[in-house]
């Protein structure tokens, strides 16, 4: 029989992890009335305490392109992404003193931010709800197992999370991306409604609509309008981006019930092989390596997909040898980042007289338009792109020849329309991609590093070829002079979407988590973060992430208000 | 003067809060000691009449007046935009005497058709001048438009010739 979790805990539940899932934890478990801790491994840092979010170029050394030797040092793999720059570099780890090892040719590019909010600081903020084509996809096609839940489970979820961060975005009424609650849309440039009328026209399957952000577009509880000024990642003072900082964070501390721990990565779970349960964490301080154990009844783990499996790989003991809550053998396997790449740049002739002030933080999106309507192409699932026009600045003088005023003359104003498409591929779940515990190598507080093994399969690559050639298709069609087309994905990690490690399934002996986020083998633990993706669509996953997790925290407080766990 | 002088200050001031995170100490010891970094007094004279070649005083200061020398000083020595220190050298000898406004006006085109040895040398400077210039408070925001707080999006405006771009269209500057 079930037996009821500790009540003698020092809190009702340890979140592990303040990002974008954490912050939703820590929110929906105190608004239901639960004493919570949430762990940081990283810096506390505060809402509009933002350091350079209001610098200028010239008041930093490097004109906001950062010193190429620190960077050199510190920040090879993480100064490949967006969003980093001179401003932004401290929201990024440093690579130097957080190592993992990697396997394969193109070695994985594991992009995180180690502070407070983690990297709801400096994520792209696109929200996009998957439709039942995803939840039913890995069922019908075989790839992968079934998800054990479906659009109905989590519609109202989306519903509760659209309209508390805020989602801007058009209603379209497509099957393949269902509507939300959204706030009125951005608007589109001229370019773009150019391109919106000739690509829908020219193709009847395909739309090309405004992307769906968590950027405001009205005022919000405390939070500003977006001021585009298109600098998210350097953190927003105005809170007109979903962060932990800007939304879940001030909501979870409101309630007088959230203790927060920062500086402290938790190494391990501690389980009571008696009671099947969790009990606690075993915390290191990154500030004097001290350790300390907290007590809860439930824990839920939101550390980000790949080190959500590390806690959980270094929880090993006597009743779970290959780590907790693998019975299944599952866990740290089927990991997944959708194949991506800046497919296509084009140079759009024309609309010279046109321009746009401010920066809109925001893309366009061509939703998916592949493998629909009963249609099969060489590969399955599908793509989607995301892009934008806008006009060229200074930075094209580097790149051609000319100097003194006429140089001087031209740059001032502004330069060629280029639009830009990027895919986003749907990314096969499959066994031999997967995080594991490295042998011989360890960090800087002796713990063993993650070793990441991941390739992209012969479906992405299909994918991101016919991507390529619609891309350029599009472009052309539009005149454009296309001077960059990539028809392979960037390596993984690129994307940021790292997802899987801990999958949902109905099969207790195949996955690691129920299709509540509750582990099949420990009842009092919940993952919701992207480790628990049993697959990965083609949208941007977080959205989903913050629905599973507000729907996880409410069935974690009514089971131990019914003492179930 | 006044960029070199506000650049200079803000890097000091700037260095109590940041100086783990942003600097190695070789280069804050040179800024702190006001000298340019990282080029010698034969290359700091080359890169600054490079400067005013490539973007000259018209109606708002050119490239060298705001100080762009240490900056171009400074992305060679650290690779910001490729090529070193001694990528000066190699162009000063290509261009070798005669008319200098000439000459380097063919060095450039034949940089850009990639016909000479020293094209990437010289495209490195090229763009360090640029990304000195435009990066600094007289070309972000005198000569061009810089703001930070557009406070709204206005998707459609027309666009007059003579009208100053902004360099805060960080969209646009990326690619």
């Amino acid at each position: 029989m079930a037996r009821a979790a500790n009540h003698t805990a020092e809190f009702d539940a340890i979140v592990v992890g303040s990002g974008i899932t954490g912050g939703w934890a820590a929110k929906e478990l105190t608004e239901q009335g639960l004493k919570v801790l949430m762990i940081e491994r990283g810096p506390m840092i505060e809402h509009q305490n933002y350091a350079h979010e209001t610098t200028a170029p010239w008041e930093l050394p490097f004109g906001g392109y950062g010193d190429p030797d620190l960077i050199a040092r510190d920040y090879t793999i993480q100064s490949k992404g967006r969003g980093f720059s001179e401003w932004t570099l401290q929201h990024f780890v440093n690579d130097r003193e957080n190592p993992y090892e990697t396997g394969g040719e193109q070695p994985f590019q594991w992009r995180r931010g180690y502070q407070l909010g983690g990297r709801s600081l400096i994520w792209g903020r696109q929200c996009y709800r998957w439709s039942d084509l995803d939840f039913e996809a890995n069922g019908k096609d075989g790839y992968g197992t079934d998800w054990p839940i479906r659009y109905k489970d989590l519609a109202p979820w989306y519903d509760k999370v659209e309209e508390f961060i805020g989602v801007q975005g058009s209603i379209e009424g497509l099957p393949q991306l269902p509507d939300g609650h959204f706030l009125p849309p951005m608007a589109m440039n001229a370019v773009e409604i150019h391109a919106k009328s000739k690509i829908e026209q020219a193709f009847p399957d395909r739309k090309f609509i405004m992307g769906r952000a968590a950027n405001l577009t009205e005022e919000k509880e405390g939070r500003s309008a977006c001021q585009y000024r298109g600098i998210c990642s350097r953190g927003c003072s105005y809170g007109a981006y979903f962060s932990t900082q800007s939304s879940t964070l001030p909501a979870a501390r409101a309630t007088g019930r959230l203790t927060i721990l920062g500086d402290s990565v938790v190494d391990k779970l501690d389980y009571d092989a008696q009671t099947r349960r969790v009990t606690g964490v075993e915390v290191i301080s990154t500030k004097d390596r001290e350790r300390s154990r907290h007590t809860a009844r439930i824990v839920f783990l939101c550390a980000s997909s790949f080190n959500s499996v590390a806690v959980l790989l270094r929880s090993a003991s006597e009743a779970h040898p290959h780590g907790l809550a693998n019975s299944s053998g599952a866990l740290g396997h089927y990991i997944m980042d959708h194949a991506g790449s800046v497919t296509a740049i084009g140079l759009i002739p024309g609309f010279e007289e046109h321009a746009y002030f401010g920066n809109r933080p925001n893309n366009i999106v061509i939703p998916r338009f592949k493998n629909l309507d009963g249609k099969q192409e060489a590969f399955v699932r599908g793509y989607s792109f995301q892009g934008g026009a806008s006009r060229t600045g200074w930075t094209r003088g580097a790149k051609q020849a000319g100097i003194g005023a006429s140089l001087k003359e031209d740059l001032r104003g502004p330069g060629p329309w280029q639009l830009f498409l990027g895919a986003f591929a749907e990314c096969l779940p499959r066994r031999e991609n997967r995080v594991t515990l490295s042998k011989s190598a360890v960090d800087s507080l002796g713990m063993a590093q993650l070793r990441i093994d991941f390739a992209y399969g012969e479906n992405e690559k299909l994918a991101m070829k016919d991507a390529a050639g619609e891309a350029k298709a599009m472009l052309e069609l539009l005149g454009a002079r296309v001077v960059r087309l990539t028809d392979e994905p960037d390596a993984g990690g690129s994307s940021v979407h790292e997802m899987g490690g801990a999958r949902m399934g109905r099969d207790p002996s195949s996955s690691v988590l129920n299709g509540r986020n509750q582990a099949h083998d420990v009842a009092n633990l919940f993952i919701t973060d992207g480790s628990a993706m049993a697959s990965s669509a083609c949208q941007n996953p977080s959205l989903t992430y913050m629905a599973l997790t507000a729907r996880a925290c409410h069935t974690a407080a009514s089971m131990l208000k019914e003492g179930t766990i | 003067m006044a960029d070199r002088t506000s650049r200079r200050s803000v890097m000091r001031g700037a260095l109590g809060l940041t100086a783990a995170a942003l600097t190695p100490g070789a280069l804050w010891a040179t800024v702190k000691a006001g000298a340019p970094s990282g080029l010698t007094s034969a290359q700091t004279e080359f890169a600054d009449q490079l400067c005013d070649a490539v973007i000259p005083a018209t109606d708002t200061p050119g490239a060298r007046a705001v100080g762009v020398t240490d900056f171009v000083g400074l992305a060679l020595s650290h690779g910001l935009a490729g090529g070193s220190p001694t990528s000066l050298d190699r162009v000063k000898a290509a261009l070798g005497t005669g008319d200098f406004a000439a000459a380097l006006t063919r060095l450039d085109k034949a940089a850009f058709a990639n016909e000479i040895p020293e094209a990437k040398d010289w495209k490195a400077i090229k763009q360090a001048i640029l990304m000195g210039y435009y990066t600094s408070e007289t070309g972000a925001s005198k000569e061009l438009r810089y703001e930070l707080v557009p406070g709204r999006f206005d998707s459609d405006i027309p666009w007059h010739k003579g009208d100053r771009a902004w360099s805060s269209n960080w969209g646009g500057n990326s690619f």
